[in-house]
């Protein structure tokens, strides 16, 4: 057929033609709405039946009560529990975001052993029982060498059974080296023990108080239990309670205050002492609280004039007596101390201050007061059997030094352990075991910690996460987190009563991970002996059972068990003479004019746990920016040294320096930078690594002299323009 | 090579050297196709828009094309309707520049938007309340008259003319280009001033927010008035440009002029309109709302009270003065010179009316956001003009895009229209 | 039995948020992000294109230390009214993806329907809507937590607050099956609110005198909505976007951030609505 123009055009045009009027178009167009909204990569939630479980958080110390909505055996959205007593219904942002911890990048899925160089990242997977096979021989060839002593423990705390079983663990082991993490608690039980002459901690019936003096305390910004002191700030609006906020930065907790006293860093103490003395004065002190009274009152008198505070402070004579004249006036005041989320210990002096005002209002274990409150007992396990390697490893004295010579009234000192492990310990470690702690990230010149780690030839993590501390182990045996097993959560965090929370398991474990307390019974099996003895239980749950006893199926049933009756420890506070010394930060003013200090906030995970995703997200573009961290500088130190918003700077310090951002905040006190805790992650995932600057290897540990506890809560340190 | 396509009595540049010409915007325009893919492929995440940037370059580009194209409307209904026959010499061109900005807006829209599967949904889905709806349908139906439009001078080209059937479409088209002129005309008013509505409209932002004249904003009025006022300036910048490049005289000075003094008188007017709206907003509007002229110009240092001074003075009141005064207008120089502020103002007044109303806060506590595009939305916004540079050089080489050029160059004088440089990259800055 | 949920009034859900009580503590953004599946990226620090559907504002009162106060706003959606449901975004919607439901005053987002225009983010002055720069990625194993309630996002589509419109349905569903003619106040409450800690968030139908939101806030129908508390301002009211949030606040110069002021001017101070 021989084809012309014509009918080629023809052919064309009536091609065109037809396809136009048939249903292709029409279809194509109809098909492209249907691909454009459902491509492959983009997942589509499968529905299923509804189910709500009640559990425990345990990510803080907070212990709040949660109601995981879950999709057949999917958890979706954790939300608080009405009704709980702790939180009823509300829930922090950490808690909130609970399932990108669950399910997130971040876990370790299986016991690994290191492959490559340690901290180079490279694993392999190996079953439990070689995992558990490989340790037990290192524990077994160490205590049959009878240097049982020289295996340590870290761990994140000392309540509940699962730290209780670390620490059963290595007493029936032959170590002394279980040392937990340093935090206000440290302070807190010193205090107490020094102040009443009792064991005990302190609780704060923050809701029934009507006047709020805090010392540098974030009680919005994270401390005690986050979600009870929101609401408890709420609860103060309406009821018009004066919240007064000493702080040298307008933190959120100050912000909500209704009157914030910007003091000199450093001199809380001071400005308590102050108060304390015009009270006394004045005569306004509540009756019969504090003994001792009379042997300090002339040095108070003189030392502590409010003239004399007001200048080492910064505070006005005028702010001191109306302050002083409010608290003391108060029906129920109540004073409170432990910086920003309490995460870190504090001097002795300032928290006794604070206790003695508290003390002086006569308000000590009453309604709206203070209380001390004696240790939860509900762990009431057998005496461990001791055989002789663990006897002759008892006897040895503890490597941190805790609890004899100049440090007799310090329980744990892990900051000592970097020195220790350089040559000036009693002994070697040879096996170091963490759990549910972060040190290479959390402690204070945590660049030395990691480095020392370095002498200690095996190091064991039971961390869930891929956090610094598990990146620098040889093992790795990671624990389920806290969504998908049983644990006993017994709440402390400034609450006036006897509280433990439940932990179930939510969804089942999502990897190949074991519960640390089955993990312990296993290895005390396997190491065998008078350890093995020592945990008779069949496994963990049977074990958890038995501890709760009675409180088994209250804590079943409701989810939380509370004794509002529980014993105190002493009611009377002694108050022996005010020699106790002021800790100094590190660094000479003249080489470093500035004062960097830490600060905590809500939306950045600072402990053990990392920041999520989610909360990573809702992080201000002043605090990160891409990879920089900033810090907050006065607008006109920071017009002083050139500075303006958003310059990159070098900011160093007698341990280190980084590489920062400016931030230029009004609310920062003239010569003072602050830096947010909790950023600077090497480890992680890519959502929380490598974002800012941790502070914590700028700032080293600073022993309080009365103690030995790291008080550090700040160190001297210089800005560069970079 | 070509010959039997060139038209009748007018020479043309060797076949390498439009080939050359082609090859270089042709590279161009790879580039744009290029970054046009990554939009498509990878997302508007290759963009540096953003949440406070929905709008920016590409809207602005797709506004300011379409204000300067808004020749083609103004030329066809002062030809057709209004009957200032000489501008049939230069009609051709100006549906020609119509026809490449309509076609370069829609292609940028094409890229712009986030799921272009799915931009017909603005034709299904169409939500008569909303100026963009207004917008699409107009500029579709008006794209449509363009292209009916440019059909006849296709036509006219040497060989497909022989073709009986095509001249006599040609011829019958021709003869009922008036209805189109009219139509098109008719659609332009309402697309151009929905495109002013789009920032009119909205009452959330100060900046932009014009009161409503009848059920309009001010900005829908305007905005058709200055393409009609500021379009023909764009076609004879293109005609001048055209006429350098090819190094002939193609349009005679009376058409030109004449086309120049209907622009001024009407960027005058416009100019007035401006300045009544700039004052009613600036008393009564903003401060209405709270706020002051100092609070949209002081904000940073870019977006400062020039850019006011700038669009109303520089880009209108001069222009229009120097287009007004008869000596003036007749001195090449002169007019040329506002022929270029005109087109400068008119797309300095788009792009305020675009990206400033992005940029100034409303919230008290929100912040002035500046932003730069990203390498992919200046290819993108440089494709278009690649393309209608392609198109010019073929329509052209192949068309008789000009009636008088074959008067005004005589074909005997061969070797000028020989030395013609290979000029069409110079085009390329010119126009962007 | 007969339901006459038809037949009911109109509500108006809406909020009164306390902002002497909120900390900033961020708690409400992650229960939104939680609760409706909204994407992150590796990098979240250019809030420019960060999604999320409720922000916490800082403020500060522009003073130097130490006079300095900061007070936080957390801005959801705040599901304009306009003149009849004539809100900003809305109105310049070209596809009718995004509505004002007349029934429940919730400005609706449809994802499928959007294809990416962002006139509607031009249109808002709040920077409540979010564009899908990027395609959501979860992280393996992540999707496991994506709640089958709300759909997640495509690459291109506008989205923004819905009220948590998916809990509406669901205790409207409920409701129905209970033999209710209205949706009980504690049935339909937004996962922000369900969350805050600070119990600073207050949601219910403004329209219905016995819910708590409008008993705090008290709006004035025949003066705009504006509410009749002392403490209560909307976002920029005088430009008569008429929003269904409502902040409270004992201080002054709260307030006065909530909307543009000539110097003269009190805070409070609305000019007629223009539509």
């Amino acid at each position: 057929m021989k084809v012309d123009r014509r009918s080629f055009l023809s052919f064309v045009i009536g091609g065109a033609a037809g396809t136009a009027l048939s249903p292709l178009p029409w279809k194509l167009m109809d098909d492209s709405s249907i691909w454009s909204q459902m491509w492959p990569w983009t997942p589509v939630p499968p529905d299923g039946e509804v189910v709500y479980e009640d559990s425990t958080c345990s990510l803080c110390p907070g212990g709040c009560g949660i109601t995981v909505r879950k999709i057949d055996n999917r958890a979706v959205k954790i939300e608080g529990k009405p009704g709980h007593p702790v939180n009823d219904g509300g829930i922090c942002i950490l808690g909130l975001s609970g399932l990108q911890m669950l399910y997130g990048p971040t876990r370790i899925k299986a016991p690994m052993k290191r492959m490559g160089e340690r901290g180079a990242g490279k694993w392999q997977k190996i079953s439990w029982d070689e995992a558990l096979g490989m340790l037990t021989e290192k524990l077994t060839a160490i205590r049959e060498r009878e240097e049982a002593h020289t295996v340590a423990a870290i761990a994140g705390s000392d309540q509940g059974t699962v730290p209780a079983l670390l620490a059963r663990f290595m007493a029936a082991f032959g170590s002394p080296n279980f040392i937990r993490t340093p935090s206000y608690q440290d302070t807190d039980e010193l205090a107490v023990g020094t102040l009443f002459g009792e064991a005990g901690r302190t609780g704060f019936d923050l809701e029934n108080a009507d006047y709020i003096l805090s010392f540098g305390s974030g009680i919005a910004d994270g401390w005690g239990s986050p979600v009870r002191m929101i609401k408890a700030c709420s609860l103060w609006k309406e009821k018009r309670v004066p919240v007064v906020q000493v702080d040298p930065r307008l933190s959120n907790s100050a912000a909500k205050a209704t009157r914030w006293v910007p003091i000199t860093p450093g001199t809380e103490a001071d400005l308590a002492l102050g108060i304390a003395a015009v009270m006394i004065a004045k005569n306004l002190v509540g009756s019969g609280a504090v003994s001792g009274l009379g042997g300090i009152k002339n040095t108070l008198l003189t030392d502590y004039a409010p003239e004399k505070v007001s200048l080492s402070t910064g505070v006005s004579v005028e702010a001191i007596v109306e302050i002083a004249k409010d608290f003391a006036r108060a029906n129920r005041p109540l004073a409170l101390c432990g910086r920003g989320k309490a995460q870190s210990p504090e001097s002795l002096r300032e928290t006794a201050a604070v206790y003695l005002l508290n003390g002086l209002t006569g308000n000590v274990n009453q309604e709206g007061g203070m209380w001390a409150i004696a240790p939860a007992d509900y762990i009431q396990w057998p005496e461990v059997a001791r055989d002789k390697a663990a006897s002759a490893g008892l006897r040895q004295p503890r490597f941190d030094g805790a609890g004899s010579g100049q440090y007799a009234n310090a329980r744990h000192l892990l900051q000592r352990l970097p020195d220790g492990l350089n040559g000036n310990g009693p002994y070697p470690i040879q096996v170091l075991m963490v759990a549910d702690a972060n040190p290479c990230h959390s402690l204070h010149d945590a660049a030395a910690f990691k480095a020392a780690l370095d002498k200690i030839p095996f190091i064991v993590s039971f961390s869930s996460f891929n956090d610094e501390t598990a990146a620098m182990a040889d093992l790795l045996l990671p624990d389920h987190v806290y969504l998908e097993r049983y644990a006993d959560v017994p709440v402390a965090a400034g609450l006036p009563s006897q509280t433990i929370g439940l932990s179930k398991p939510v969804v089942s474990p999502q990897f190949n991970t074991r519960h640390l307390g089955e993990t312990l019974i296993n290895l005390a099996q396997a190491v065998g002996g008078s350890v093995a003895e020592s945990f008779p239980w069949k496994n963990y749950e049977t074990c958890l059972q038995e501890t709760l006893a009675d409180k088994w199926d209250v804590l079943m049933q409701k989810g939380v068990w509370v004794d509002d009756d529980f014993a105190t420890a002493g009611s009377s506070l002694q108050m022996a003479a005010l020699d106790t010394p002021a800790v100094e930060i590190e660094g000479d003013a003249g080489t470093f004019p500035l004062l960097l200090m830490p600060y905590d906030s809500i939306r950045i995970s600072s402990g053990y746990i990392g920041d999520t995703p989610f909360m990573i997200k809702t992080v201000a573009d002043t605090v990160i920016k891409g990879k920089d961290g900033f810090v907050e500088i006065n607008p006109q130190t920071a017009g002083e040294m050139g500075l303006s918003e958003g310059d990159l700077a070098t900011l160093t310090t007698p341990r280190g320096e980084a590489p920062v951002r400016v931030h230029l905040f009004e609310g920062i006190k003239p010569g003072v930078i602050a830096m947010a805790k909790g950023l600077g992650h090497t480890a992680y995932d890519g959502f929380l690594a490598d974002k800012g600057i941790n502070v914590n290897e700028l700032i080293g540990p600073v022993e309080d002299p009365s103690s030995g506890l790291d008080a550090a809560w700040g160190i001297r340190a210089k800005l560069a323009k970079a | 090579m070509d010959s039997a396509l060139i038209p009748k009595g007018v020479k043309r540049c060797p076949m390498w050297q439009f080939l050359l010409g082609l090859g270089i915007v042709g590279a161009v325009l790879a580039w744009g196709v290029y970054a046009m893919l990554l939009c498509w492929f990878k997302g508007l995440n290759q963009t540096n828009m953003n949440d406070y940037y929905g709008f920016a370059l590409w809207i602005w580009a797709d506004l300011a094309v379409i204000a300067v194209g808004g020749g083609a409307f103004f030329s066809g209904l002062l030809k057709y309707i209004i009957g200032k026959d000489e501008l049939k010499n230069i009609i051709n061109y100006a549906v020609l520049i119509g026809f490449i900005c309509y076609s370069s807006a829609l292609l940028i829209l094409a890229i712009d938007v986030g799921q272009p599967l799915r931009s017909w949904f603005i034709f299904w889905h169409a939500n008569v309340h909303s100026m963009l709806t207004e917008v699409a349908f107009c500029l579709s139906c008006y794209f449509s008259v363009l292209t009916i439009e440019y059909i006849p001078l296709i036509l006219e080209n040497r060989q497909i003319d022989k073709v009986p059937f095509f001249h006599n479409l040609g011829h019958n088209m021709h003869e009922t280009m008036a209805v189109f002129a009219a139509t098109g005309a008719f659609l332009s008013f309402f697309h151009q001033g929905s495109l002013g509505g789009v920032a009119g409209v909205l009452f959330g932002r100060p900046f932009s927010f014009r009161e409503g004249l009848l059920i309009w904003p001010w900005t829908f009025f305007l905005f058709t008035w200055s393409a009609a006022a500021y379009g023909p300036c764009f076609t004879l910048l293109i005609t001048w440009i055209t006429e350098k490049v090819t190094r002939k005289k193609l349009v005679k000075d009376n058409v030109v002029e004449l086309l120049a003094k209907i622009s001024g008188w009407m960027i005058f007017t416009y100019t007035i309109a401006k300045i009544c709206d700039t004052t009613r907003w600036a008393n009564i509007t903003a401060p209405g709302l709270g706020q002051t002229l100092a609070d949209f110009y002081t904000g940073t240092a870019f977006y400062g009270y020039w850019i006011l001074f700038a669009e109303v003075v520089l880009g209108g009141l001069v222009p229009a003065i120097i287009l007004i005064s008869a000596p003036l207008r007749k001195n090449p120089v002169w007019r040329v010179t506002a022929i270029i502020l005109a087109v400068l103002g008119v797309s300095l007044n788009r792009w305020v009316m675009v990206l400033q109303v992005m940029a100034a806060p409303v919230m008290t506590f929100d912040q002035w956001i500046l932003y730069y595009p990203s390498w992919q939305e200046v290819a993108t916004t440089i494709l278009p003009v690649a393309y209608g540079i392609i198109l010019i050089m073929i329509s052209y080489r192949y068309l008789p895009i000009f009636p008088q050029e074959a008067e005004l160059n005589p074909i005997d004088d061969e070797p000028e229209v020989e030395a013609v440089a290979d000029a069409p990259a110079d085009l390329e800055p010119a126009k962007a | 039995m007969k339901h006459e949920q038809k037949h009911n009034p109109p509500m108006k859900y809406g909020m009164a948020i306390d902002l002497d009580k909120c900390t900033g503590c961020g708690a409400c953004m992650v229960a939104c992000m939680s609760e409706n599946n909204v994407p992150f990226k590796k990098d979240e620090s250019n809030k420019l294109d960060s999604i999320t559907w409720i922000r916490v504002y800082k403020l500060t009162n522009g003073k130097s230390f130490p006079d300095t106060e900061i007070c936080y706003l957390p801005r959801p959606c705040q599901h304009c009214e306009g003149h009849g449901g004539h809100s900003p975004c809305v109105s310049v919607c070209p596809a009718t993806a995004t509505d004002y439901s007349q029934e429940t005053g919730i400005v609706s987002q449809i994802y499928t329907r959007c294809f990416g225009c962002r006139y509607c983010m031009a249109a808002c002055p709040y920077h409540a809507r979010y564009f899908n720069w990027w395609d959501p990625v979860w992280p393996d194993g992540m999707e496991k937590s994506l709640s089958p309630n709300v759909s997640p996002r495509m690459r291109g589509v506008v989205e923004k607050c819905s009220f948590c419109f998916h809990r509406y349905q669901q205790a409207k569903n409920k409701a129905y099956l209970d033999g209710e003619r209205r949706v009980p106040e504690e049935a339909y409450q937004t996962a922000c609110t369900q969350a805050c800690p600070a119990g600073a968030i207050v949601f219910g139908d403004l329209n219905n005198p016995t819910h708590k939101v409008h008993q705090i806030v008290k709006p004035d129908p025949h003066n705009g909505n504006k509410s009749k508390n002392p403490r209560a301002f909307r976002l920029l009211e005088r430009l008569g976007t008429n929003t269904k949030v409502y902040y409270l606040s004992s201080r002054e110069w709260v307030r006065r951030a909530g909307d543009n002021y000539l110097e003269h001017e009190k805070t409070g101070q609305v000019s007629k609505p223009h539509h």
